[in-house]
Formats: structure tokens, C-alpha cells, sequence
């Protein structure tokens, strides 16, 4: 009996339709029972060509094609580009156009994260903190509108500053949701951090050691809730960062729980940048003078920032030309999904839907 | 056939009508059977819209607002639809099994009512081993799950098929262990006679003499179990949405879907009257009609559960078994023992 | 180290010859033969002085006339970057993977063979990712590619 007793493998396709794959991917699991022996990332659904478009538009008509790299945080997006395009021009730009930059980038940051941590609530079973976060979520996307007017693909920093000033409300507006996000933060403390089966789910989950951190290319709060010291924001700083006192939160426990962790602090350090940013603006114009179809020197740069989810670089060839001549956007969550295979093996299929929700894939980043 | 003193003038008035006694007997039972299943349409129709309320306000939502007073009939505008919709039966699937699954669902579940006593003397048949057959019954859909999970052919409904029965087998123990403590104190397996045994006061007359009182610890074990039972959040891993879809139901649609969803709602809702029957004294209380009593209680009880399924992340499968094994059934070993003790010292 | 000490460093330390770039970035850039990709990655991935463990970025490039590949490495550690390039002529592009070193550069070095149609040797999955599976519209991300049903973009005046 026992010889004829046998048990198989199972091939079982997550995806491209899937509530717990935040996108169209598809991951073909090798699965016995409930643990996964193997798995396979496949994109490219949402291939959309954005780094072949560039090279046949101006700089100014790419930045709307980078809000839709990634669409969840497009003001570091176009940040990161705008940034690349500024470094090949040695343009100036406007200190108040910089401190916007800020204001606004880290509102997207505070965005993102509360959608990531209600997205791994949901994902491990709980909706009501998803829609907490959102309530907060839709707060800042008002802001957004008010500014550009746009709530999800802005287009607003652009080269050479930002597309137009905020309007007189907005200051008032963002310092009463600096008012209560903290509380916020603790109110969804209070439901997750200490929960049991919230720690049972997250504690000891999806472990990414540091050499992993390293190999794979991990960046953003996924390495810093793994014990890597490393935002760009402080250690290799870009616009005006380095005029603010925050801290770099560090975790070192390389698990799913840290890494939700990790999430957490930085929303409060991003409430204590925008507060500085706040009190230091000044008045001023917000644009540099700049053509739309302004011609860059030769060159090559790669440009990077600290974004939500990771390192969001921008590498740029320009041929002196109005077009540039190569672009190429690398995103965080492309190393995160190829690392995702080596992280999962003897895992359940459960906490692989933790590990994704945690590493925060978002997948038009990769499929670009 | 013995029935509840309700249902015997029922009977009484048939025969003095001038009917046989088979003709009688089957037109009494068709009668409470209608009367029963009306009363869970309602009630599971009602549950819905009360979940969606729940859930929503806790969520900072309005839940529905447009049909009815309050959206109060929207659960019936989703089951017209559900009704209008194409029944689509997938090539693939084992059309037996695939068929008689939602039929079992919806019939074990109706099953399990006919020894609650929804109140004084209103009981279908007081059988005398009326929790064992309730315990028995509600088992049983256990065995749907797993067809449905099965002939569906699909991957993820056979994931959800497998780890509805594993948790479903593994929380019967606690669930029969903590409701054991209950028949101890009542001598009795009946559902009236534990009704019956929790009547009047305790602690000097300030508590009623409510097993829930004396067996705290069982009580908990039970609700614990009871939403394994009922496959609701933490425990809702057979059809964890995130990770397998929807599970087990994943290929239904229709009407099909409809009966696994109200057989859900009305498992809620016997989970809770059997909460409420073996610790929370069933129709007893003063003033209120008996009914009334125990609808309360009941109602009270899904609300707890409620509560439960909109706070609480999920479980994964393999924790969710070793809290079954290693936690609740020792406890509910413990439970018995002080049971046992308890009553000997009480002389009950 | 700043971008001096770094340029002095790794050509005093390399046993190859990295060719310099000077442009006005602040990060060291040189251009790698292609025989010397591997050994140059291993330098400065291994060099206690260097620790380049953290990849930010491979990119191919299409000149028109040649192919490059961008390496952008940074140190996670030690806070320091450098940027190499190799350059492939078109006739026979060629060139080792360094797979071994960052096992980030699986998927870039992917998108890269199949994006430009260069040859990456010794890399385990060559499969298609980006492009459908029976992609047989040559290589798109190539100066002067064009598509069997590409529009033109019209132009800005």
C-alpha cells in the first residue's frame, strides 16, 4: 500500500487574473499541498513600450508618459526624469519649485504606504484597514487635485520646476492632514501592530537577509526593514533634502512584519519633512526659464530617487537633440519580483500573498 | 411521531377535519417545513443586509442605501438577480458532483433546524439526542464543500475543497468537547432539557443560572470553533479570497452560488442559536415573550461574529490547525474536567 | 572616496586596462573591453575597498553604429558609485553575463537579449519576458526599428 500511495506535485497558474497579484502578473507555482516548491514570475502584460515612446518625444511630452511608469507615486517619477533632464542642462531651479517638489513627492510617499498597508491588510484577510487607509489616502489625493488637478498621473514636476504654484488653500488644507496623520498612524497601530494573528502572519515571513538585500538589488524600506542603512533622500541626497532633519528608520528583523514596520515610520518621518518644508518655503517663481523644446548638451546621467517602493532610477542618454536618446526608468519593484523566487521556496501559498503585499509590487514599474 | 405541543394542534385540527392519519402526518410536516424554511429565507435574506451594515459601518461606509429604507431590501434585489443570471455549468467539471453540492450545502443547513427551540414549546421535534444531531447535521456540509471543491475541477476550488475539510474535521473536536460540558450539566442531550436546566438564578439571584456563567472557558472554546465552523474570518482560509479566489465556490454562478452563500448566512445563524440554546439559557428571560428571548440572544451572538470577521486578518492553513490541536482541544479536555468537578461539588 | 580617488584606485588596483570617460557626473565612468566585463565586475564587486554589491541598473544602448551596455553599480555600504560601459560592434554582439556576481542582472541582462539582440553568454534563461512569445518583429529597442503598424508621433513645431 505505502509503495502505491504516492503524492504529486501541482502546477497551479496565480494569475494574470488575481486579487492578490496588485497587477496582471502571473506566477506559475510548483505547489505540494500548500507549499511551493517553485515559482516563476512571467510579465509583460502591461508592456507599454514607455522607454521606446521617449526616444521619439520631446522632454517635456515624456513626463506624462513617466506618470504612467508607476502610476502610485508618479511625482517621483517625474521627479526622477525631470531630475536626469536638469542634470544634462545645468538649469537652476527655483527654491520654491524645490520645496514643492518636496511637499509633494512626500505626500505621494504618505499615499503609497497607506495604500500598501491597507493593500497587506486586505490581502491577509482584514478589510477594514484598507479602508482606513484609504480615507487618508483620498485626503491627500484632494490635495493633489486641488494643485494640479489631477488625483492619480499628475504631471506636475516637470524640468525646470513644477508645472504651476499651489494655490493659497493648499498650505492650510496640508497642515490640517499633517494634524492627523500621526494619529492616524497609531490609529492603524492599534489595529494591526499588536494583533496576534497580524503578528503570527508577518513575523518570521518572507525572510531577506542582508546578502539578499545586496544580491537582488532591494532597495527602499524593503532593505531598510532588513538592516540595511541606505536612503537616498539622506546618504546620496538630491533637491533639497538635505536642509531637513528626519531620520532613516532601520529595522533588522528582514521579515514581512518589519518591512510593514518599516512602512509605518517612515509615513511619520515623511509628516516631519513636509512640516519643515512647510515652515522654510518662501515666495517665489516656480518654473525655471525653459522652452518646451529645449535642447540638453550630449551627455550621459543617471539620476535617482527614493521612492515609495524603492530606488527609482532614471538613466539618460541625450544626443543634443530635443528628443532624448535613450531613456531607461528601472524601478524597485523589478528587482523585488525577481528576488521573489528565491524568497518563497518552502513557503505557503498565504504568505507568499503577504511577501507580495509587503515587497509593495506594483506592476506597470515592471512591465513599463 | 412526537411534536412540539406548537405543531400538535396543527395536527389535531387535520385529523378532526376528517383527514387520515398519513395524510395528517404529511401535511402537518410539509406545513412546518414551510413555516421553518420561510423563516431562515427571511432570516438568512436579513443577515446579509445586516452584514453588509455592519461591515460597512465599521468601515466609515454607509453599506446600501437605495433599496428600501435603509437599503433593507437590496438582499433581494441581489437574489432576483442571482436568479435571473445564466446558470453556467464549465465543461470540465464532474456535472454530478458539480450539481448536488449546493443542494447538500443548502439542505444540511436547513437540517440542523429541526431541534432548535426558537422558544417555549416552539421546537420542531425535541429529539433526545438534539445536539449530537445538530453537531451531526452541520457536518455533513462539510461533505459539500469538498464535492464542491472536487467537481469543480479547478485548482484553486480543490485547494479550498481540501482545507474546508481539514479545518472543519479539526474544529469538530473542540466545538463537540466544549458543547460536552453543557450536556453534563443538564443530564440530558435534548435541546429543550438544556434550555430547561439553565432556568432560574444563581450567585445569591443577581446572575441567571446561564451555562455561560459556569463555563466561561466552554463558551469561548465554542465560538472559537463555531467560526471555524462557519468559515468566517480569521478562519475563513476554504474561500480566503486573496490567496484562492473565492475557493471552493470559485465556478458557480447563478443560483448555484446563491444557495452556498444563504446556506453560509443560515450556518451563521444556526452556529448562533446553538450558542445561545447551551450557553446563553436559549429562550429563557423574564418580561419578553420566549421567542423574542432567544431571537435576541441569537441576533446578539451573530453580531459577536461580525465583529470577529470585519477586525481580524486570516489565519494560514497550518496555524490554523495547530491552534485547533494544540490550544483548543487541551482547553476544552481542561473544560470537561472542571465541568465534571464542578458538578459533583454543586451536586447537580 | 570621491570620483578622483575612485578613477586612481580602480585603474592602479585593475590588471586590465578600463578606459576613462571624463564628463562633469560625480561618478567615475569607464569603458570595459567586452573579454573584461566578468573580471572588472568581480574587482569591484570583491574589493574590500569598493564593495560594489548593489546594482542599480543594466542597460543596453543602440548608437546606431555600435551597441553598449551600461552597468550603473553603487555600494550599499560605503555610499560610492561607478559606471562602466562595454561596447559590442554590431556584426557579432556578444558579451558574458554577470549573473554569478549580482544575481540582479538576471532580468536585465534578459531584457537586454531581447530588446537589442545581444547575445548575453552563459546566462541560464534566455526566454522572452517583455515581448508576446511569438514576437517575430526583430529587435524594437534598436535605433531605426520599426514596427509593421507604427504610427508616427507628429511632430512638435
Amino acid at each position: 500500500m505505502a509503495e502505491r500511495l504516492r503524492t504529486e506535485e501541482m502546477i497551479m497558474n496565480m494569475g494574470p487574473q488575481h486579487p492578490a497579484t496588485h497587477g496582471v502578473c502571473r506566477l506559475i507555482l510548483t505547489i505540494d499541498g500548500e507549499v511551493i516548491n517553485d515559482c516563476v514570475p512571467v510579465i509583460g502584460y502591461l508592456h507599454r513600450a514607455i522607454e521606446k515612446i521617449c526616444e521619439n518625444r520631446t522632454y517635456a511630452q515624456c513626463i506624462p508618459l513617466l506618470d504612467r511608469f508607476e502610476y502610485v507615486t508618479s511625482m517621483s517619477c517625474n521627479w526622477a526624469f525631470a531630475l536626469a533632464a536638469e542634470k544634462l542642462t545645468d538649469l537652476e531651479i527655483p527654491e520654491r519649485a524645490e520645496y514643492l517638489r518636496v511637499i509633494m513627492a512626500e505626500l505621494n510617499r504618505i499615499a503609497s504606504h497607506l495604500l500598501c498597508i491597507g493593500v497587506t491588510a486586505m490581502d491577509l484577510g482584514a478589510l477594514t484597514p484598507f479602508l482606513y487607509t484609504f480615507r487618508e489616502r483620498e485626503f491627500i489625493l484632494d490635495l493633489f487635485e486641488m494643485t494640479c488637478g489631477q488625483r492619480l498621473t499628475y504631471n506636475y514636476i516637470w524640468v525646470g520646476g513644477v508645472s504651476k504654484d499651489i494655490p493659497p488653500e493648499f498650505i492650510p488644507k496640508c497642515r490640517e492632514f499633517l494634524d492627523i496623520i500621526d494619529e492616524k498612524c497609531d490609529d492603524y497601530e492599534k489595529i494591526l501592530t499588536k494583533n496576534p494573528i497580524w503578528l503570527v502572519r508577518n513575523k518570521g515571513i518572507g525572510i531577506i537577509p542582508e546578502k539578499m538585500v545586496h544580491d537582488y538589488a532591494i532597495s527602499g524600506p524593503s532593505a531598510r526593514a532588513s538592516g540595511v542603512n541606505f536612503d537616498i533622500r539622506k546618504h546620496d541626497s538630491y533637491g533639497v533634502y538635505d536642509r531637513f532633519d528626519f531620520d532613516v528608520p532601520v529595522f533588522f528583523g528582514c521579515d514581512c512584519y518589519d518591512r510593514y514596520r518599516a512602512r509605518m515610520a517612515e509615513m511619520r518621518q515623511s509628516a516631519r519633512i513636509i512640516r519643515q518644508a512647510l515652515d522654510q518655503m518662501s515666495d517665489g517663481p516656480v518654473r525655471a526659464k525653459v522652452t518646451m523644446n529645449f535642447k540638453p548638451k550630449p551627455g550621459e546621467v543617471y539620476s535617482r530617487i527614493e521612492n515609495s517602493r524603492g530606488e527609482m532610477g532614471i538613466y539618460l542618454v541625450s544626443d543634443g537633440t530635443k528628443k532624448p536618446f535613450r531613456m531607461r526608468a528601472r524601478g524597485g519593484s523589478y528587482n523585488h519580483l525577481m528576488a521573489i523566487p528565491e524568497i518563497t521556496r518552502g513557503l505557503k501559498i498565504a504568505d507568499l500573498v503577504a511577501l507580495f503585499a509587503s515587497l509593495d509590487i506594483i506592476l506597470p514599474e515592471i512591465d513599463r | 411521531m412526537e411534536l412540539a405541543p406548537v405543531f400538535s394542534w396543527l395536527y389535531d385540527l387535520l385529523l378532526s377535519v376528517g383527514l387520515g392519519i398519513t395524510l395528517a402526518d404529511i401535511v402537518s410536516l410539509v406545513g412546518i417545513a414551510v413555516i421553518v424554511f420561510g423563516f431562515l429565507c427571511v432570516a438568512a435574506l436579513f443577515l446579509v443586509w445586516w452584514e453588509r451594515k455592519v461591515s460597512a459601518h465599521i468601515q466609515q461606509r454607509y453599506g446600501p442605501m437605495m433599496t428600501g429604507w435603509h437599503g433593507v431590501l437590496q438582499t433581494i434585489a441581489d437574489a432576483v438577480k442571482l436568479l435571473q443570471k445564466e446558470d453556467i455549468t464549465p465543461n470540465a467539471v464532474d456535472r454530478r458532483v458539480f450539481f448536488w453540492a449546493p443542494v447538500v450545502t443548502f439542505v444540511c443547513a436547513f437540517a440542523a433546524y429541526v431541534v432548535i427551540p426558537f422558544g417555549d414549546g416552539l421546537i420542531v421535534s425535541d429529539l433526545n439526542i438534539g445536539i449530537l444531531y445538530i453537531i451531526a447535521i452541520t457536518t455533513f456540509t462539510i461533505i459539500s464543500l469538498l464535492m464542491a471543491g472536487w467537481g469543480s475541477n479547478n485548482k484553486y476550488a480543490l485547494l479550498g475543497g481540501m482545507r474546508s475539510a481539514a479545518q472543519a474535521v479539526s474544529y469538530e473536536v473542540p466545538l463537540t468537547l466544549a458543547v460536552l460540558g453543557t450536556v453534563l450539566v443538564a443530564g440530558s442531550m435534548s435541546m429543550n432539557e438544556i434550555v430547561i436546566s439553565q432556568q432560574g438564578s444563581t450567585f445569591f439571584g443577581l446572575l441567571p443560572r446561564w451555562n455561560i456563567f459556569f463555563q466561561p472557558l466552554g463558551f469561548v472554546i465554542y465560538v472559537i470553533a463555531a467560526t471555524a465552523e462557519s468559515n468566517r474570518t480569521p478562519f475563513d482560509l476554504p474561500e480566503a479570497e486573496q490567496e484562492l479566489v473565492a475557493g471552493y465556490n470559485v465556478e458557480y454562478s447563478g443560483m448555484k452560488f446563491a444557495m452556498f452563500f444563504l446556506a453560509e448566512f443560515i450556518n451563521l445563524f444556526t452556529v448562533s442559536a446553538i450558542a445561545t440554546t447551551v450557553f446563553l439559557g436559549g429562550w429563557n428571560g423574564p418580561l419578553l415573550p420566549s421567542w423574542m428571548w432567544f431571537l435576541c440572544k441569537t441576533l446578539f451572538m451573530v453580531f459577536v461574529l461580525m465583529l470577529f470577521r470585519w477586525t481580524y486578518p486570516r489565519l494560514r492553513v497550518d496555524q490554523l490547525m495547530e491552534f485547533a490541536w494544540k490550544v483548543l482541544l487541551p482547553l476544552a479536555f481542561l473544560n470537561i474536567i472542571y465541568v465534571g468537578v464542578l458538578a459533583k461539588w454543586l451536586n447537580w | 572616496m570621491t570620483k578622483e580617488e575612485l578613477t586612481e584606485y580602480i585603474k592602479d588596483n585593475f590588471s586590465g586596462e578600463p578606459e576613462v570617460i571624463e564628463n562633469d557626473q560625480p561618478e567615475p565612468y569607464f569603458i570595459v573591453k567586452a573579454e573584461d566585463v566578468v573580471a572588472f565586475s568581480r574587482f569591484i564587486h570583491d574589493d574590500p575597498k569598493l564593495q560594489m554589491t548593489f546594482m542599480m541598473s543594466l542597460s543596453g544602448v543602440d548608437t546606431g553604429e555600435r551597441y553598449e551596455i551600461v552597468y550603473n553599480i553603487c555600494s550599499y555600504r560605503l555610499k560610492h558609485r561607478v559606471f562602466f560601459k562595454t561596447i559590442l560592434n554590431h556584426e557579432k554582439p556578444e558579451v558574458d553575463t554577470v549573473l554569478d556576481i549580482w544575481p540582479a542582472a538576471n532580468w536585465y541582462e534578459r531584457e537586454v537579449w531581447e530588446l537589442f539582440g545581444i547575445t548575453i553568454r552563459n546566462h541560464p534563461n534566455l526566454t522572452r519576458f517583455l515581448l508576446p512569445e511569438d514576437w517575430d518583429e526583430g529587435f524594437p529597442m534598436c535605433k531605426g526599428w520599426v514596427g509593421k503598424d507604427v504610427i508616427p508621433f507628429p511632430e512638435r513645431k
